[in-house]
C-alpha cells in the first residue's frame, strides 16, 4: 500500500486531465447531430489515440490510472455524473447512458463465466431477459420494493440457469457452448408462444416506486425540469459500481485463482484439490444472476419489453463486447460497451449494418489483437503491490 | 511392513483391450526415493495417474498411510498428502509464479464467499501466510527465482518452470511426491542441477518419499534408493540401481536379446 502514497502529483493531474478529455469527448459525441461531424470526431479520436501512443502518452496515462486505482474508480464515477448533469433534461442521451451501464453489468457477469471459468455462454441475452420478464411480472404487485424486484430477477435467472447446469457439466468446450446456444433460441420461442407473458407482442413493465415516489415521473428541482431517466441512470450507476466491486474482489481472491485454474487446466487443478464442478457451478450461477439483475432494471427503464429485446443477436453482441474489450479486463468491458452501444445509435448510416460491423470487428480483433483493446493484467491481490 | 507409506496390490488398468498396467504390486517406504524405469509405454505414467486418482483402476488396491485410497478422486488424494508434477509441464502459463504456487497451496486457502469477498481479514491473513510460504520454498529451491514472484510464468525458461512445478507440489508439505520425468525438455546439466536442488531442500525434503520416473540413468543412479523396472505394464525387476543394470532381463527389455 505504501506505493500509493508515493504516487506523483503529475500522475494524479494526468488522470484528472484524462477524465476531462473523456467527458468532453462523450459530450461532443452526444451533442453532434451531423453524420459528417460524428465521423470527424471519431476519426479525430482514433487519430489522437494513434499519435499519442506513438509518443508514449497512452502508456503514461494508463500507468497513472493504474497506479492509483481508487482515484481512477472515483474519476469514472465522476465522468458519468458529469454527463448526467450536462444532459439532465435529454431523455435520449440519458437512456443511452443507462444502456451502456447496464450492458456493462451483464458483460461483467459473462466475464465471470468466460473470462474466469472458461464457460462460454451464448444465451447472455436470455438470462438478461429472464430478469426483465421477472420485473414485468413483479411490477403488477406494487408492494414489492424495487431493489427486491431486481434481486428476485437475478435469482430467477440463476435458477433458470441451473436447468442448464447438468448438460453443461457433462459436456465441455464446444459442446457446452452449443447447449447455451440451444437455450438462447429456445427462450425466444418460449416467449413468442407464451400468451401469459404477452407472446410476441410483449408486456408492459411498471415503473419503479420507492416510498410512494414513482420513478416514471419527471422531477423539478428549482427551475430545472430534470428527466425522469436521471434516477434510473443513477440506479444503473450504483448497480455497475456494486457489480464491478464484486467482480474485482472475485478476481483478487482465492476464488478468482481457483476459477482461472479450472479454466486453464482441469486435470492439474483436480490434482491440487480444486473442485472443478463446484467452481463451474459457482461461476455460471453468479454470471446469470448478474445478467438477470441488470435485465430487471433495464426492463423497468424500457417500460415495455418483448421477445425481440432478448434475441440471439443480443447474446452475440454481449459476447462481442467481451472479446472487443479484452476478456478478463473489467475496464475494457466498459469501454467496449460504450463503443458498441453508442456507435450505431449516433452513426445512423451503420445502423442497418450493425450486425455486419460487429462481426467484422470481432473477426479483426481475433486476427490482429486477440487479447482485446485492454488486455487482462497479471493478477495482483492488492492494488499497488508487487513487481 | 511397518515403515511402508504406499502399498499397491494387484493394480490393473485396462483401456479397452489394452492392459496398460497388469497386476502391479509395489510399495514405497517412508523417506525413500524410488525410481520407476522402463521403456516408453510400459505403464509408468499410468501408474501415477491411477494412484493420483485421475484414472480409476480396473482392479487392485492402493493403501496410503494405512488408509485405502483406491478409486478416490484426485482432490481427495491431494488432501491425503500425495502431490505430483506432470511429464508435460502443466503450469498455468498466463498466471504469475505466485498464483501457480498458491494453486498447490489450495489445502490452506479458504474458499468461502464471506472471507474472500466481503470481510477480507481472513483472506489477508492467508495471503500473508501464502506469500511467506511461497518465498520460503522458492528460496529453499532457488533463491534467484524468489525475486520473480509476480512475473508471468510464460516468460520464464523451462528449468524455472520445472522449479515452480516442484514448489507447487511441495508447498502443501505432502508425504509423497510423484515426479514424472523432471528431465523432459532440459539438458543433462540442468537436470543434474534441478535434482541437487530438490534433494537439498532441507525441511521440505526431510522425511519426504519420492517416486521418480526418469529415462536419464545417471539421475536414477545418483538419487534413487531402489528401482522398479516396468515392461508391458508389469513389474520386470525390483532392486537397487546396480542390481537393475546387472540384470539380464532388464538389459533385454532395453537393448533387445543378445544374438547367439
Amino acid at each position: 500500500m505504501s506505493t500509493n502514497t508515493t504516487n506523483s502529483l503529475s500522475g494524479v493531474l494526468c488522470s484528472f486531465a484524462f477524465a476531462g478529455v473523456i467527458t468532453a469527448l462523450m459530450t461532443a459525441i452526444f451533442i453532434v447531430e451531423s453524420q459528417l461531424l460524428i465521423a470527424g470526431v471519431l476519426l479525430g479520436t482514433i487519430g489522437a489515440i494513434v499519435i499519442s501512443s506513438k509518443f508514449g502518452v497512452t502508456s503514461i496515462i494508463l500507468k497513472s490510472l493504474g497506479e492509483n486505482e481508487n482515484l481512477s474508480n472515483a474519476l469514472a464515477v465522476l465522468v458519468t455524473l458529469a454527463l448526467i448533469v450536462i444532459f439532465y433534461d435529454d431523455h435520449y442521451v440519458l437512456f443511452i447512458l443507462c444502456t451502456i451501464l447496464l450492458y456493462s453489468v451483464t458483460v461483467l457477469g459473462l466475464n465471470i463465466q468466460l473470462g474466469y471459468a472458461g464457460l462460454i455462454n451464448f444465451s447472455g441475452a436470455a438470462f438478461f431477459g429472464v430478469g426483465g420478464y421477472t420485473a414485468a411480472v413483479l411490477s403488477q404487485y406494487h408492494s414489492i420494493p424495487p431493489i427486491l424486484t431486481l434481486v428476485i430477477g437475478g435469482i430467477i435467472a440463476a435458477i433458470v440457469g441451473s436447468i442448464l447446469l447438468l448438460p453443461i457439466l457433462r459436456t465441455s468446450g464446444h459442446y457446452s457452448a452449443l447447449v447455451t446456444l440451444a437455450f438462447a433460441l429456445l427462450f425466444k420461442v418460449f416467449l413468442d408462444v407464451n400468451d401469459s407473458l404477452g407472446g410476441a407482442q410483449g408486456v408492459d413493465v411498471g415503473s419503479f416506486t420507492l416510498f410512494g415516489w414513482d420513478f416514471g415521473n419527471d422531477i423539478t428541482i428549482g427551475s430545472y425540469d430534470v428527466s425522469f431517466y436521471v434516477p434510473y441512470v443513477l440506479a444503473s450507476l450504483v448497480m455497475l459500481c456494486v457489480v464491478f466491486f464484486f467482480v474485482r474482489r472475485i478476481e483478487r481472491s482465492w476464488i478468482g485463482l481457483c476459477l482461472d485454474s479450472v479454466r486453464i487446466d482441469e486435470v492439474s487443478s483436480s490434482c491440487f484439490g480444486i473442485n472443478i464442478v463446484r467452481w463451474k457451478i459457482v461461476a455460471f450461477t453468479i454470471g446469470n444472476f448478474v445478467a438477470g439483475l441488470s435485465g430487471a432494471l433495464y426492463a423497468s427503464i424500457l417500460g415495455y419489453i418483448s421477445p425481440a429485446n432478448f434475441s440471439f443477436g443480443d447474446s452475440l453482441m454481449f459476447l462481442s463486447i467481451l472479446l472487443l474489450g479484452g476478456i478478463g479486463n473489467l475496464w475494457g468491458t466498459i469501454i467496449a460497451t460504450a463503443i458498441v452501444v453508442v456507435l450505431p445509435e449516433k452513426f445512423q448510416v451503420i445502423q442497418e449494418y450493425r450486425l455486419f460491423i460487429y462481426s467484422t470487428l470481432v473477426l479483426l480483433m481475433i486476427v490482429y489483437r486477440p487479447v482485446g483493446l485492454l488486455p487482462r493484467k497479471t493478477r495482483t491481490y492488492r492494488p499497488g503491490e508487487s513487481s | 511392513m511397518s515403515d511402508s507409506l504406499l502399498q499397491c496390490t494387484g493394480l490393473t488398468m485396462h483401456f479397452g483391450g489394452l492392459a496398460a498396467l497388469s497386476d502391479m504390486s509395489l510399495h514405497i517406504n517412508k523417506g525413500e526415493v524410488l525410481g520407476l524405469v522402463g521403456p516408453n509405454g510400459s505403464g509408468k505414467t499410468t501408474f501415477f495417474n491411477v494412484v493420483s486418482g485421475i484414472y480409476k483402476p480396473t482392479c487392485g488396491t492402493v493403501i496410503f498411510d494405512g488408509k485405502d485410497i483406491t478409486s478416490e478422486s484426485p482432490q481427495a488424494v491431494y488432501n491425503h498428502g500425495i502431490s505430483r508434477t506432470f511429464q508435460l509441464s502443466r503450469l498455468c502459463l498466463e498466471l504469475s509464479v505466485f498464483d501457480n504456487i498458491m494453486i498447490g497451496n489450495h489445502k490452506r486457502l479458504s474458499r468461502g464467499f464471506i472471507s474472500n469477498i466481503f470481510s477480507r481479514r481472513k483472506f489477508n491473513e492467508e495471503y500473508e501466510d501464502g506469500l511467506k510460504r511461497a518465498t520460503h520454498i522458492l528460496t529453499a529451491l532457488n533463491p534467484e527465482l524468489a525475486n520473480r514472484m509476480f512475473d508471468v510464468v510464460s516468460e520464464l525458461p523451462m528449468i524455472d518452470r520445472r522449479r515452480i512445478e516442484i514448489c507447487r507440489a511441495l508447498i502443501s508439505k505432502p508425504k509423497l511426491l510423484f515426479l514424472d520425468e523432471p528431465s523432459a525438455g532440459m539438458t543433462h546439466e540442468e537436470t543434474r542441477q534441478l535434482m541437487d536442488e530438490i534433494l537439498n531442500m532441507g525441511s521440505y525434503a526431510k522425511g519426504l518419499s519420492i517416486v521418480l520416473i526418469e529415462h536419464e540413468m545417471n539421475v536414477i543412479k545418483r538419487v534413487t534408493d531402489r528401482c522398479v523396472v516396468f515392461n508391458f505394464g508389469q513389474k520386470l525387476f525390483e532392486g537397487t540401481y546396480s542390481e537393475v543394470i546387472a540384470d539380464p532381463a532388464v538389459q533385454e527389455a532395453y537393448l533387445g536379446k543378445e544374438v547367439e
